[in-house]
């Protein structure tokens, strides 16, 4: 096997990990939003509920983008 | 470097062609994997955005909850015992029961059922709250579901004798 062959399939493993990793954070980010509307609908939830929901979702999101951006980087230079 | 088969078909490089279908074959992956991470990427924006309303919504209902006040529903001689009696509070579109379970035990929902939004009534024989519909059952104390599909209890609002007076307020909201 040539030393790009190797590189590529190495580059190809770590895409698969990013990919997965971006939807393991949409079905995160799906799970926080049915919390928030969880929480929306009962009177008696803390309201930190729905903050740190949002919290994390906004953070799950940058997440996502920055690994998009790496994914695309990466492939483009491979 | 030889022509691909586009290329080979237009005979130049400046063809019409090229600018309606920019693309190459080549390319044609890669643009297919990056519209479809960008499809990821914007579905996650949309779910911080759904969380966002979500949250805002939840924070608005405090608000609105804390802002309302007090309202004087009926006199206490005009509610038996076992009886009920309905109203609208805090606006005109929120129906609601007031119950007297005991000689100085009151207790006041909101009339939705917490399903889907049917009004539910007070059977006296039972003690408890029935939703018609879909055969919801409520505590008639606190409110909180007994049976039928209803997971959440009833929205319970604060009940306050004064004077022979009976008075509601939001249970999160300020008392007089």
């Amino acid at each position: 096997m040539s030393p790009q062959r190797r590189l590529r399939d190495r580059i190809s493993v770590v895409l698969h990990m990013a990919m997965t990793f971006v939807i393991t954070i949409l079905l995160a980010q799906l799970w926080l939003f049915t919390a928030s509307l969880e929480a929306m609908e009962d009177p008696d939830a803390p309201l930190g509920v729905g903050l740190a929901a949002l919290a994390v979702s906004l953070a799950g999101c940058a997440a996502v983008w920055w690994l998009i951006r790496v994914f695309l980087r990466t492939e483009s230079g491979s | 470097m030889p022509l691909d088969h586009n290329e080979r078909q237009s005979g130049r490089d400046g063809a019409r062609w090229r600018q309606d279908f920019p693309i190459q074959s080549g390319e044609a992956s890669y643009a297919a994997r990056r519209e479809f991470t960008k499809f990821l990427g914007l579905t996650s924006t949309a779910f911080v955005f759904g969380t966002l309303i979500a949250a805002g919504r939840s924070i608005w209902k405090r608000w609105a909850a804390a802002s309302h006040a007090p309202r004087a529903v009926a006199r206490v001689a005009e509610v038996d015992v076992g009886a009920y009696k309905l109203f609208r509070y805090p606006t005109d579109g929120d129906p609601c029961i007031l119950l007297r379970l005991g000689p100085s035990a009151f207790a006041a929902f909101n009339q939705n059922c917490s399903h889907l939004a049917c009004p539910v009534h007070f059977d006296t024989e039972a003690g408890h709250l029935l939703c018609p519909c879909h055969a919801g059952v409520f505590d008639a104390s606190d409110g909180r579901p007994l049976a039928g599909p209803p997971r959440r209890g009833l929205d319970a609002l604060r009940v306050d004798v004064r004077n022979g007076t009976i008075w509601v307020s939001d249970p999160g909201g300020a008392s007089t």
